[in-house]
Order: structure tokens, then sequence, then C-alpha cells
């Protein structure tokens, strides 16, 4: 039998969903853009500002299911890891918006050495983007765990990048801010990893760090 | 619509048979109150209540009566409450059961044979009719009423109130009389009192144990007069005056009994109030 | 922190290792069984009680709750047809063994029932004063200051301490129970038992009774039995969960509230079932 409790559960799930889903294809666009030049950053501005409005009502939501129901065991840890998602997303959404106007005032990168490099983060990072969504659509925790590995490996190419850049002592200035867009690459992935650990301590209870 | 008229009908048909047979109950209660108060009130004077018969009065059956009334209280309360209180408070068991079902036997038991009963064992025993031995008579159909309405009182009084007891680490018989008891308490004196005032009213024990006598209290030990029996031997004597004495007397016992029945309503309404 | 199992191995021992949550409670049960006739109503209970803790006790009608804390108190054989085996503890000696006297374990043990049952022919000082004086411990004791400080600490001492005089159930349902409390906590026991204190309470009663629970723990140790989930996570630091007799789990209260180790744990206060 239906509690009273689940019709709300359903209805902020929905919605994290929903938002996730955005959270992707904001960050999908905001990478393909800036990596192969095509010009979606409006687009992404304006999926980046739905992101953001959708904060609110998910969060009132949530209180609201907290005051009237009083959840407690699993409900209580879905509760609890919706909310550090939602924030997790609406980062998403802000990283996204960040590496679209890095690329409006300063264009994209052009040395080969370094667009292999971004490339390969930026396709670890999404591959993690989305993983993570899928893994909050079925509360699957073994896709949760395998992003374990993906984030080392982000971390990796971003410590390669940066030793990359130094070595180079190129001062173009399109090739010092791509530091910050492989800084919000980098944040990203964190981000990703961060709702894994919120995937497995909603099913399992456990607390864990995927990093 | 005739359906309906039939069934009103009958309605009402039920209605008057039940306050019809109400009436006829009651006729002859009404009969004999008035009858007893017809024919006895002219005999009531402070001559007729104080004086031996020598003198025309009742004296000595009333306070025949008030003494027996005394004894037996003194004899069968205690023991018929103490009774219930076994069966109310330790009696889950079979020997309680049996007992119960013994106790009842004895409130329906005919008071006759109570009496010749008392008669074989204490009035030959002691040599004479006496006042003791109407005293137990009237105390062994007092006990058993006692035992029940003391019991049914008991069980009134909700179990919360023993566990609350029982919790603090009360004995249970300190339970008992400081809790329970003193919670049963307007119960157990509207049963006890209204069980004195029904055996107020036997004659046929006193027959076989007190006899009756002219005299003023002799002693416990000597032959006594009281109210039922004056008025039993009144109504059988053929002289018209001593006939009057006996609807006196009956006037006088059902006044003692009627009192202690409205005093005990009283009471207990009282106590409801507050 | 381990949980203790559904139809794990029986030996005490090991299962009060496991449980180390609670190593050396005030009051531990091994083993303990309880049947009403031949109806098993507890089965293998093994639980320990912290000192100076609350404890609470949840789990559906009838999972024999009521009957677990009657046993602590031995007032589970006050039952007719009632019956039971194993051991309890009371720091660390047997409440069952032989030499010992049950009114002394209850004068140690004290509790505190569902519905207020406050002594109605008593005022709410002799209510209060009720345990010491009928179990013969008030020689040598101050009584107004006995009173005094148990009403204070049941908090009711503000609200009545002009009216000590009146009858012990004049008072409001919520002040009732308080002073059960108070009554309970005059003889100073070190573990009172609560079997659902508040189930007949309006919520501000309720509310009130709850703070004076997390304040007794100083002095006390507490059990609860509630069927009220969210009472058992506002007042009690370690959550007992009774199912069908036997203990499903047991443990500190935001462990079972967070994350329950059993998935009928998780079930009941989900609220899916009960």
């Amino acid at each position: 039998m239906k509690r009273l409790i689940d019709s709300g559960l359903e209805q902020v799930s929905s919605m994290l969903i929903r938002m996730g889903e955005l959270a992707q294809e904001a960050v999908s666009l905001s990478v393909i853009s800036y990596i192969e030049n095509s010009k979606n950053h409006i687009q992404v501005k304006d999926i980046s500002a739905n992101v953001s409005s959708m904060v609110d009502p998910i969060e009132d939501t949530i209180f609201e299911i907290m005051v009237r129901f009083q959840p407690v065991a699993s409900d209580l840890r879905i509760l609890k890891s919706y909310i550090k998602i939602c924030y997790d997303l609406e980062r998403f959404g802000r990283y996204s918006f960040d590496i679209v106007q890095i690329y409006e005032k300063l264009g994209g990168i052009k040395e080969p050495a370094f667009k292999h490099i971004l490339e390969e983060m930026s396709e670890n990072t999404i591959k993690m983007v989305k993983a993570s969504i899928q893994a909050l659509k079925c509360y699957d925790v073994e896709q949760a765990r395998n992003l374990t590995g993906r984030e080392e490996k982000v971390d990796k190419l971003y410590s390669k990048y940066l030793d990359t850049l130094i070595s180079s002592k190129i001062t173009k200035l399109s090739t010092i801010s791509s530091l910050l867009v492989v800084r919000y690459l980098e944040r990203i992935a964190d981000h990703a990893s961060y709702i894994g650990e919120s995937i497995i301590y909603l099913s399992t209870g456990e607390r864990s760090k995927l990093r | 619509m005739d359906n309906y008229v039939y069934r009103k009908f009958k309605n009402n048909l039920f209605f008057v048979l039940c306050f019809l047979c109400v009436i006829i109950a009651i006729i002859p209660l009404l009969s004999i109150i008035f009858e007893v108060v017809v024919r006895g009130a002219p005999q009531l004077s402070l001559q007729f209540l104080t004086q031996p018969p020598s003198e025309g009065g009742i004296g000595p059956a009333i306070q025949g009566t008030l003494i027996l009334i005394g004894l037996t209280s003194l004899i069968g309360i205690p023991v018929g409450i103490m009774s219930g209180v076994y069966l109310a408070e330790y009696g889950n068991n079979k020997f309680a059961t049996w007992m119960r079902t013994f106790n009842d036997l004895l409130t329906e038991f005919p008071s006759i044979v109570v009496g010749i009963t008392v008669f074989t064992v204490v009035v030959l025993s002691i040599g004479s009719f006496s006042a003791i031995a109407g005293a137990l008579a009237l105390s062994i159909m007092l006990i058993p009423i006692v035992a029940r309405t003391t019991e049914e009182s008991l069980k009134l009084i909700p179990n919360t109130l023993r566990e609350a007891s029982l919790a603090l680490g009360v004995h249970k018989w300190r339970t008992t009389v400081s809790v329970i008891l003193p919670a049963a308490k307007s119960g157990l004196i509207t049963g006890t009192l209204l069980a004195v005032a029904r055996i107020a009213g036997e004659t046929a024990p006193l027959i076989m144990t007190i006899l009756g006598n002219q005299h003023f209290f002799l002693g416990f030990t000597q032959p006594m007069d009281a109210l039922p029996l004056r008025i039993w031997r009144s109504a059988l004597q053929p002289s018209a005056a001593v006939q009057a004495q006996g609807w006196g007397g009956a006037l006088v016992l059902v006044l003692i009994v009627l009192s202690l029945n409205i005093g005990v309503r009283l009471a207990s309404q009282g106590r409801l109030r507050r | 922190m381990r949980m203790l199992k559904l139809n794990s191995n029986n030996n005490a021992e090991e299962m009060l290792m496991e449980n180390s949550v609670v190593t050396d409670g005030k009051m531990q049960s091994i083993d303990l069984n309880a049947w009403f006739g031949a109806k098993h109503v507890l089965k293998n209970i093994n639980l320990s009680v912290k000192a100076n803790s609350v404890t609470a006790i949840i789990g559906p009608s009838g999972c024999g709750k009521s009957t677990l804390i009657r046993c602590f108190n031995r007032m589970h054989e006050l039952v007719p047809n009632a019956k039971m085996t194993g051991k309890i503890l009371l720091d660390g000696r047997d409440i069952y063994a032989n030499d010992v006297d049950p009114v002394l374990i209850r004068r140690r043990v004290g509790m505190v029932f569902q519905k207020p049952n406050p002594f109605p022919t008593m005022s709410i000082y002799d209510n209060v004063a009720a345990g010491l004086k009928l179990t013969g411990m008030k020689k040598g004791k101050n009584l107004d200051e006995i009173v005094k400080r148990s009403l204070e600490q049941a908090t009711l001492w503000d609200e009545i301490k002009d009216d000590l005089k009146k009858s012990g159930t004049s008072i409001s349902g919520g002040q009732q129970q308080r002073l059960c409390i108070a009554r309970a906590i005059a003889l100073q026991p070190e573990v009172i038992l609560m079997d659902e204190p508040c189930s007949a309470l309006d919520p501000i009663a309720t509310a009130k009774i709850e703070e004076l629970i997390v304040s007794l723990k100083r002095d006390y140790t507490v059990v609860i039995v509630t069927h009220n989930m969210q009472q058992a996570a506002r007042v009690s630091d370690f959550t007992a969960f009774l199912y069908l007799g036997e203990l499903v789990e047991y443990g500190d209260t935001n462990g079972i509230f967070e994350n329950p180790r059993n998935e009928l744990t998780e079930k009941y206060i989900t609220g899916e079932f009960g």
C-alpha cells in the first residue's frame, strides 16, 4: 500500500531527475562548444538558468515533506541525499555557464597538445556526469562505485595539463584561460563523484569517499 | 399506509400492556401500605412505643428488634465483608468457585430451616430461647448476602487501581485494606445496609430462637421480643385490641425498614453529588 | 555496533557479547520467555538496559512490549495463567531468584501505566505519599519535603502547590499522569518503567511528559514502551524493536532511525506495516 510520503518522494524524485537531465545537457553542450568551436553558448546559458531556477522548488518540497511526514531510515537518507545532489546539479549548471563565458570572451583552444588532453578530460567528465544521472535514476550503487576509477583519471589528466602548460611556456591569453576551463572540468567531475557518494549513502547507509 | 397504522397500533398496544402490568404489580404494595397506615397509625403514641404489653405498648418488641439488628450486624457484617473480600481479591481458584456457589445457595435458603437448625444447635444446648440464638440465626442469613454484595462492589473497582498500588511495592493485603476497600466504600455501605434492612423483617427464624417475651431485655441468654414476632402473635389473638396492637407494630416495622432504605438512598445520592 | 539477529544462536553469553551497545546494564534480561497460558508471547529476549538512559521499546500492537516490562518489575506473574522462564538481573542479581521478595523489587523498579490511575479516595498529597505510607517506609522521613521534591521533579509542583488537599482525581488527565509519576518517584526507585504513558493524553500534556522523561534520566533509568515512533525518536537514547515476541533489533536511537540494520525494522519504522 502506498504511504502518504511516497507521493511526495516521487514528486521530488522526478523534479530532480529532470534537473539532472538538463544539467547533463548543459555540461555536454558547453564542453563541445569550447573544444569544437560550435556556437551553442546562448543555449547553454538558457539551460543553466533553468537548472538554477529548479533549486528552490526542490528544496522547498523536501523540507515540506520533512515537516509533514517526519521521515526516518531510508526515507530520511533519500531526502538528505537529494538536498546534496540538488546542489551538485546546480554546480553542473553553473560551471557549464562559466565555461561558455570563457569561450565567448577568449575563444577556444587551438594548440594540438593541449587540445588532446582537454578532449580526453572532457570525454571522461561527460561520461561521469551521464553515469551519475543514470545512477540517480535507478539508485544504481554499482554504477556509482564505478565513478571512482574515472575520477582518478580526471585528476591525473588535470595534473598532466598543468605540467604541460607550465613546461610549454606559452603565454597566449586563450591558453592561460584554458586553465580555468580545465579547473571547471575537474570540479564537475568532483561533483559527479559526490552524487555517486550520495547514491551509495541513500541505498546502503554507508558514508564512503569516492576520491 | 395501512401497514403503518397497524404497526403503530401494535406499538401502542405493547406499551399499554406493559404499563398495565406495572399497575397490577404496584397495586398490592400500595394497598398494603395503605392498610398498614390506616390501621396502625391510630395506635401510635408515646405510650404505645415505650410501654410493655402489660401497659398496652410494644416497647419490648421495638427494643428487641433494635438489639437484634445491632447484634446481627456485629456478627454478620465483618464476617460477610471479609468473605466478600476473599472471593473478590483472592478468589481465582476452584475452592473459591465452590464457595461462591454455596454462598448463593445460602442466600436462597428457607429461613425456617435456618431457625430450626439454630434451635437444635444453640437453644437446646444453652437450655433456653435467647437473644444470642436469634442473632446467630439472622447472621447466618445476613452473611451470604453481605458477602455477595461486597464481592460485587469490589469487582466494580477497576484493576488498574490494584496494579497502581502493587506496582509501588505495597503488599496485597495493604492494597485491599487501604486502597480498594475505601474506593468501594459507598457500594459496600449501600449493599450492607440494604441487606440489614431485609433481615430486620424476617420472622421464621425468630420463632424458634428468641421465643418472644412480655418484658424488656433481660439478658443475652434470655428470650426476647421482636417486632415481627409480636405482629404475628398479635394477629393470631382473638382480641381486637391486641390485633390493633399488631397493626401498630406492623407500621413501626415498615417505618424502620423504609427509613433504612431511604436513608441509604439519600446518603449515596449525597455522595454522588459531591 | 552489531545488532541482535532474528533466530540466531540461543547462547545468552554470546548474544550479550554481541550486544556491545550496552555491556553492563542496570537491568538485563537473559533468555527471557513468557507465556499467557499456552500462548508464547516473549521468545528468548536478551536485552540490556543502560543506567541513567531512556530506552524505548517499540513494535506493533500485541508484540509483547507491555509483557516485557511487566516482567521487569514482577507484575507479569500476578496475572492468572502467566508463566515465565529466564533471568532478569537488576544490578547483576536475578530478581526471580528464590530468596527475592517481589514486593521489594517493585519498590526499586517503579511503574507508570497507560491510563493515569491516582488513588481516588486520597488527596494529591496523600497520593504522592501513598507509596511511603503504605509500605511502612515513612518512618523517620519528612513527608512534606518528599512530597514537594517529588512533585517538583514531576514538574507538577507549581501548578498544584496550593491544592494539595484536593482529590487526586480532580485534576486534568495530563496532571494526573504527572501525579502518578510523582507517586512513583517518591519511593526513589532505581528504574522507572512506563507503559505507553502518553497514549491517553492530548499533545500538550504529552509534550510536557516527554520533557519530564528526558529530565528524569539524570537520576533514574527509564524504560518506556510506546507505539508512537516519533516519541521514541524524541525521548530515547536506545531503542529496541519487538515483533511477534522477538527482539528484532536493539541499538542507539540515532542509528536505528537513520540506518536500521534489519529490513523488518526498516519496514516498521517507515510505516510499511504496523
